[in-house]
């Protein structure tokens, strides 16, 4: 059945990830970290919860007008010496930076971490054009040397050991580094300082950006987005068309409940806001930059069932507190965008289609929502989701069958206690200890990872008479 | 490849679909930002004592230290002190204009070199001054705002005042006067507004960076590290005297 073999793919990423002692060690130890933060800097907060009213209504004013928005910011970059680039596509955001490459002789890229760029498989393209790409955060660093990707949307690399950090920085210095996290920074520090002193280019993704000044909103607590942005000779910024903000004064207001709700800072280390390149009578700077605004399906979304989405800051948050991410991490999910947000973010880029099984990876215990500086629904579009996945016929044939069956028994009372009584019978060969843990036919699906408790000798609703 | 007008059209189709669906609105603006800012300014002259308290305390707890002196004249000492305990030999500085105080004398008569910011720009001198900004140990700049709220150094790019000074050295250095002390975000997004509403001052740097403690990173199992790119050290000098340019930026 080819059908399900997509499906089982998820299921041995998780099961992998459930496997991995020390992964599910360091995903409790980070995630805990991250959700304690995070409640005490808004418990010191108290106006925290109307500024994330406020942030959301933001978010909403400006997609009911996002056309004027990203046409304000493209005039004002533009005014300030700018290049604004328009990508319909992932593809046709890498052929803008590609042909950018080609065309201004460039050898050497240094990154700050972006989503955007991830989301566009921008280095593997830049490595085949003969372009050097070098991710600059220290986790990204990290999973670069390492050869992998984000596992996080925030802390890219809480998958990884120091042990394992030690041999990757201690290949680049070509002498052995003890695995201590003071020296392995200290040394990746002297080795990044010298590519952003030679890179040709810098390039980055933006939190926000302001329309109406025409600025890209950076913000880290490394400090590579001030050099990525400061010292190279171009600046590229790729950002989704979602960022946009209108003003200055929508801008402090997000400022307020960003890093609170991704590492419970008031602020990160550095805010950085860019206009344009170098302005005269400035000593450093770069001498181009460019913009590019790119869609890769979130225009469709702006009247679509996955709107809400795009509210979405990344800050990661709603990973920290899903049960299901706790357990997995990001790397089972598959797609660039992990946790409860990701499962959105990857059927809004990649099609409903894509999610077919993630859409499932969650409990729907409403975690996310309250943690959401923006108060995204997450679960009511995730059961959306679900209930597309059915309608379209995307589901394998035997999960549907299922879904349907169990639709006309709990709709019935009658045939909820006639199916009662008949599982009662048949799942006797099936039961161990206590548990149904392996059915056969169309339940194997859902029995190879859960285990269902079985029919109870009596049920409820057969005691409830007695009772009564 | 889309042009503009595609790309935005099709976005207005979309919003159009999309309809007006619900009421919202984004943040209140100042309908007129200068009003708005000076009004700040008129606040804090009365309220900038609290707001230092305030920084002080924030910028304590992000690692930041904080130094207080009397009179311009005491601020090379404290930068001479600083450089002698790390054993720098070469600092790095904003120009005269910018900075409002002449670090020269005092520093060389200590036997520390000083570069200083050129006036302009220029290939020459900026790779002159990035080779100066590579090698020195502490970088010192003036304010343009500072946030008590959150401990945050404000500081806007310009001539005089390179985007590197904070950034590239291993300790960063800032001094400012009461004039410079905000209490809230909110304050911040008004000033930000005046400042880019005011034709004469909106060209004056490209880059406005929000400085709150040392660089860090916790990548490596959640372990906090300092100084990952940018600086170890931030120390904060307040001068009871006024001292810099009369205006931000």
């Amino acid at each position: 059945m080819s059908e399900q073999r997509a499906p089982a793919a998820f299921a041995d990423r998780a099961g992998a990830a459930l496997r991995d002692r020390f992964l599910q060690e360091a995903l409790t130890i980070a995630t805990t970290k991250f959700i304690g933060l995070r409640a005490e800097s808004f418990a010191g907060f108290p106006a925290g919860s109307a500024l994330r009213d406020r942030a959301r209504a933001i978010k909403e004013a400006t997609l009911q007008r996002l056309d004027v928005h990203l046409g304000q910011l493209a005039d004002n970059v533009e005014r300030l010496g700018g290049h604004v680039h328009w990508a319909d596509t992932a593809g046709d955001a890498r052929e803008i930076v590609l042909r950018l490459c080609r065309d201004r002789g460039v050898r050497m890229a240094v990154k700050s971490k972006s989503m955007a760029t991830e989301e566009i498989d921008l280095n593997e393209a830049l490595e085949h054009a003969g372009v050097t790409p070098v991710e600059t955060d220290l986790g990204e660093y990290i999973i670069q040397l390492a050869h992998e990707r984000p596992s996080h949307i925030i802390a890219p690399a809480i998958h990884k050991t120091k042990g394992q950090v030690a041999e990757l920085i201690s290949a680049v210095a070509k002498e052995p580094l003890a695995a201590d996290a003071e020296v392995l920074t200290a040394a990746a520090r002297v080795q990044l300082r010298q590519k952003f002193l030679e890179a040709d280019m810098g390039i980055t993704g933006a939190n926000f950006a302001v329309a109406e000044t025409g600025t890209v909103v950076l913000v880290t607590n490394e400090g590579n987005g001030r050099m990525v942005t400061s010292l190279p000779r171009i600046h590229v910024a790729v950002m989704g068309i979602e960022k946009v903000i209108p003003s200055m004064s929508d801008l402090v207001v997000f400022l307020a409940i960003l890093a609170r709700s991704a590492t419970g800072q008031k602020l990160s280390s550095y805010t950085t806001l860019v206009r344009g390149p170098r302005q005269p009578g400035e000593l450093e700077g770069p001498d181009e930059f460019h913009l590019i605004l790119m869609d890769n399906g979130r225009a469709k979304q702006i009247a679509g069932s996955l709107r809400e989405a795009l509210y979405c800051l990344r800050c990661g948050a709603c990973l920290n507190v899903c049960p299901v991410y706790r357990q997995i991490g990001g790397h089972a999910y598959g797609h660039t965008y992990p946790g409860p947000i990701g499962i959105l973010l990857t059927a809004m880029l990649e099609g409903t289609g894509s999610v077919k099984d993630l859409a499932h990876a969650s409990t729907l215990c409403g975690a996310c929502k309250d943690v959401c500086p923006v108060r995204i629904d997450i679960p009511r579009m995730l059961v959306d989701l679900r209930r597309q996945i059915d309608t379209e016929h995307l589901a394998p044939a035997g999960e549907r069958m299922v879904f349907r069956a169990a639709r006309r028994l709990l709709s019935s009372p009658a045939a909820f206690s006639s199916a009662a009584r008949l599982g009662r019978v048949l799942q006797r060969p099936f039961i161990r200890g206590g548990k149904l843990a392996k059915l056969p036919l169309m339940f194997a699906r859902w029995t190879s990872s859960r285990d269902l408790p079985p029919v109870a000798a009596r049920t409820f609703r057969e005691r409830w008479k007695d009772l009564r | 490849m889309a042009t503009r007008a595609e790309f935005l059209e099709r976005i207005r189709r979309e919003v159009e679909r999309g309809g007006r669906s619900f009421e919202a609105e984004a943040a209140p603006r100042p309908p007129r930002p200068a009003d708005a800012a000076e009004a700040v300014r008129r606040q804090m002259a009365e309220r900038w004592p609290q707001a230092l308290e305030r920084f002080r305390d924030e910028f304590e707890k992000v690692a930041g230290v904080f130094h207080r002196v009397a009179t311009a004249a005491e601020v090379p000492g404290v930068i001479a002190a600083i450089a002698g305990e790390r054993s720098v030999r070469e600092v790095l500085a904003w120009d005269r204009d910018n900075l409002g105080i002449d670090l020269l004398p005092e520093l060389t008569s200590a036997g520390i070199g000083l570069a200083v910011a050129p006036p302009g720009g220029g290939e020459a001198p900026r790779l002159r001054h990035r080779a100066q900004a590579a090698s020195a140990g502490i970088g010192v700049t003036g304010v343009d705002w500072v946030l008590a709220e959150t401990g945050t150094l404000i500081v806007v790019s310009g001539g005089g005042r390179p985007r590197s000074t904070s950034l590239l050295p291993a300790t960063h250095v800032a001094v400012f006067d009461r004039r410079r002390l905000l209490e809230s975000l909110e304050q911040v997004g008004l000033v930000l507004e005046a400042l880019h509403a005011d034709p004469a001052r909106t060209m004056s740097g490209a880059m406005i960076n929000f400085i709150t403690g040392p660089s860090r990173t916790a990548d490596i199992e959640l372990t906090l590290t300092r100084g990952v790119h940018g600086p170890k050290e931030v120390h904060a000098v307040f001068v009871d005297e006024l001292v810099g340019p009369d205006g931000a930026v």
